[in-house]
């Protein structure tokens, strides 16, 4: 399914941030994508379900929610080193990323959702 | 009672109660803030040099040893540091050639700078209080980012002129791409837009004030919130990372309907500035070279996007980080490229950046364990003074000795 | 949130005004209001009635914290925001320096306060939800983000 990806600031996710940026908390926090119920049903996720987001520019594993509200075609992530893979490393003459307006794809994977020493490794990979 | 830097609010009347270091009460912080106090005691960073623990004086050293070395060093960070800490770090970009970026160069840089420049009118948080009767939040949710700042200064307490507070005197606006826990508060007022729309938006209203049907699904409710803009006595409108990203490269069109709305009545713009001091450094540099942010002093100063921590990640040998996490904020593939770059990170905490960096100098937490000032959001000076005692530096200790030691 | 028709429907239904009230719909009204005990019907808890009893008090627990006046404060919804502090009537009343102002309360006699990032109720006695000439005043649950505030 195709989606925008648009992050945004959670304040429990920022507290979480404050305290500990490796601790579970941090990442159940962060490591999750809002989406539309509609579309969910329509591609077979479900609330919970773990699901691969890819971008050109990046791909990640990150956990479902279903909205209350409903916000067709829009899949709103935290702002966070996971929502972070899917940014445009490549900027405009602005220099400055494009981190609320992002097309990809979602879809259920049986992936596990990374850690944040998985990202770190494969940084610096 | 002490200063909360969570966010750039710097609420100066929270009262802490402490036994030791340890913290026992916090009264008026939010949940933001009082995490960042209670982040007093989780995962605080320890001095290392090359993955190894050492003592403070050595990394110091180590550091500043790879500062004299480096070619075409990069400063980033410096919007989690006091002013007296940012002012040294211009010194140390001064003394090393370097380029000197802070965060406003990935979120509200444009519109702060043309806040700093006067080229767009501001005022106060305490203004917004007394006088704004009329309020734009726009690509912002502050129930989450600033979480005082409608209870404080915005929207609901009573001021000199709005004795009857939000019931009667106040009117909020809410422009967003999502139904956020704000817009479930200014529900009646919640004007919903597609992703990158802020830009049509503005031409609708602009269409609207000169008489034109706006190209809009709901043309009455435009309308209305247009004649009700127009009839406001002090208007201010609050610009957040929504706005900022949607119309980046195309401020004008921003300043364009702040001019406009200037014709009928006061409009001023106070940007939704994200960490506590990111005014201060813009504030500091623009005193001091004519530019907010992207400054490089390899030859004299010069500016532009080729500084930016975007591009500079790449072209740079040595990144000192200070107060920031930029391996976690920045897109994976620009983090990645300053991965590959020898990092030096002054930090209170453990952050992804100090995890990768070679050399790490733990520092006091300001406002908690370090003094100083820092500017607000609004450009309002705030004194922090310190709770408890650290056994770390303040960031502006560990630069005048990296300072001394080059 | 529990209502008046289902804890009516839990009760004996046979209007017997043991409880002091005309009608099980009465005392129903008055359970939730905390006005009467669940013990205060006493056929209730005769042996016959011991599923609906059991099934009572399980709606009732999760209303068991609010104060005398219906408060209830979800602490893992607070934001700490303090809208319901500076947006309360009675605060902006009791403390004018304080509250009124948007600062943190400088009087003792505000019911809202926020402590270690989570709102508190205070003195539920002053709010106007209070006693029998309560006004359904709703300025705190309003002005909140997060549905943290419920009266119930």
């Amino acid at each position: 399914m195709k989606v925008t990806v648009v992050t945004f600031r959670d304040i429990f996710q920022s507290e979480a941030q404050e305290l500990d940026r490796f601790g579970e908390e941090y990442r159940k926090m962060s490591a999750v994508v809002f989406l539309d119920k509609n579309d969910a049903s329509k591609a077979g996720i479900k609330d919970g379900s773990n699901v691969l987001l890819e971008s050109d520019n990046g791909r990640v594993v990150v956990v479902a929610r279903l909205s209350e509200d409903s916000h067709p075609g829009l899949a709103f992530m935290p702002n966070s080193p996971w929502s972070n893979r899917l940014i445009p490393a490549e900027t405009d003459e602005t220099k400055i990323p494009s981190f609320k307006n992002i097309s990809a794809t979602v879809r259920v994977t049986s992936d596990g959702v990374p850690t944040v020493e998985d990202l770190l490794r494969e940084m610096v990979s | 009672m002490a200063v909360c830097t969570g966010c750039s609010l710097l609420c100066d009347d929270i009262e802490v109660s402490i036994d030791g270091r340890r913290i026992t009460k916090t009264k008026n912080l939010c949940r933001k803030g009082f995490g960042r106090y209670r982040s007093l005691s989780s995962d605080r960073s320890v001095p290392k040099v090359d993955g190894k623990q050492v003592g403070i004086d050595a990394a110091i050293s180590r550091a500043a040893e790879m500062l004299r070395d480096a070619k075409r060093p990069l400063l980033f960070g410096w919007s989690c540091s006091t002013l007296e800490a940012q002012r040294k770090g211009i010194e140390l970009a001064k003394r090393t050639k370097a380029i000197i970026d802070d965060t406003s160069s990935i979120c509200q840089g444009e519109i702060v700078e043309m806040v700093i420049r006067g080229e767009i009118p501001t005022c106060t948080l305490d203004d917004v209080r007394n006088y704004g009767d009329t309020l734009i939040f726009w690509g912002c949710d502050p129930s989450s980012s600033h979480p005082r700042h409608m209870s404080r200064f915005s929207y609901f307490p009573r001021g000199e002129k709005l004795q009857r507070g939000h019931e009667e005197d106040r009117t909020a606006f809410l422009i967003d791409i999502r139904a956020s826990p704000t817009a479930k508060i200014l529900s009646g007022n919640f004007v919903q837009i597609p992703p990158g729309g802020d830009a049509d938006l503005i031409d609708a209203m602009l269409a609207v004030l000169d008489g034109k049907i706006p190209r809009v699904r709901d043309k009455k409710a435009m309308i209305a919130m247009m004649n009700t803009l127009k009839k406001a006595d002090t208007g201010v409108i609050f610009p957040g990372l929504g706005l900022a990203y949607s119309l980046r490269g195309r401020m004008d069109r921003l300043k364009a309907l702040v001019d406009r709305l200037n014709e009928y009545t006061k409009y001023n713009v106070i940007p939704m500035v994200g960490h506590y001091n990111m005014r201060g450094f813009n504030q500091l540099l623009f005193d001091e070279t004519g530019f907010i942010n992207r400054v490089s002093f390899a030859d004299g100063i010069d500016h532009g996007p080729m500084y930016s921590v975007v591009e500079a990640s790449k072209s740079c040998d040595l990144a000192m980080v200070v107060g920031s996490d930029p391996i976690s904020s920045l897109p994976a593939g620009i983090a990645k490229a300053l991965a590959r770059v020898p990092m030096i990170t002054l930090d209170p905490h453990r952050t992804l950046t100090t995890e990768l960096s070679r050399v790490v100098i733990p520092t006091a937490l300001s406002g908690i364990e370090a003094g100083g000032s820092a500017l607000r959001m609004d450009g309002v000076r705030i004194g922090l003074d310190p709770i408890v005692k650290s056994e770390y530096p303040s960031d502006e200790e560990a630069l005048s000795m990296i300072l001394g030691a080059i | 949130m529990v209502s008046a028709m289902e804890i009516y429907q839990l009760t004996p239904k046979l209007n017997c005004k043991k409880c002091g009230l005309p009608t099980c719909m009465a005392f129903a009204v008055a359970l939730l209001a905390r006005e009467k005990q669940i013990e205060d019907c006493t056929p209730l808890l005769e042996p016959k009635y011991e599923a609906k009893l059991k099934k009572l008090r399980e709606v009732m627990a999760p209303i068991a914290g609010a104060t005398e006046t219906g408060l209830i404060i979800h602490d893992e919804r607070c934001y700490g925001c303090g809208n319901c502090v500076v947006a309360c009537p009675v605060n902006v009343a009791n403390d004018p320096k304080g509250s009124a102002i948007g600062l943190g309360p400088k009087s003792d006699r505000v019911i809202l306060v926020v402590e270690d990032g989570v709102v508190k109720c205070l003195n539920p006695k002053e709010c106007r939800r209070f006693g029998p000439n309560r006004i359904l005043c709703n300025l705190c649950t309003a002005t909140c983000p997060s549905k943290a505030i419920e009266f119930v």
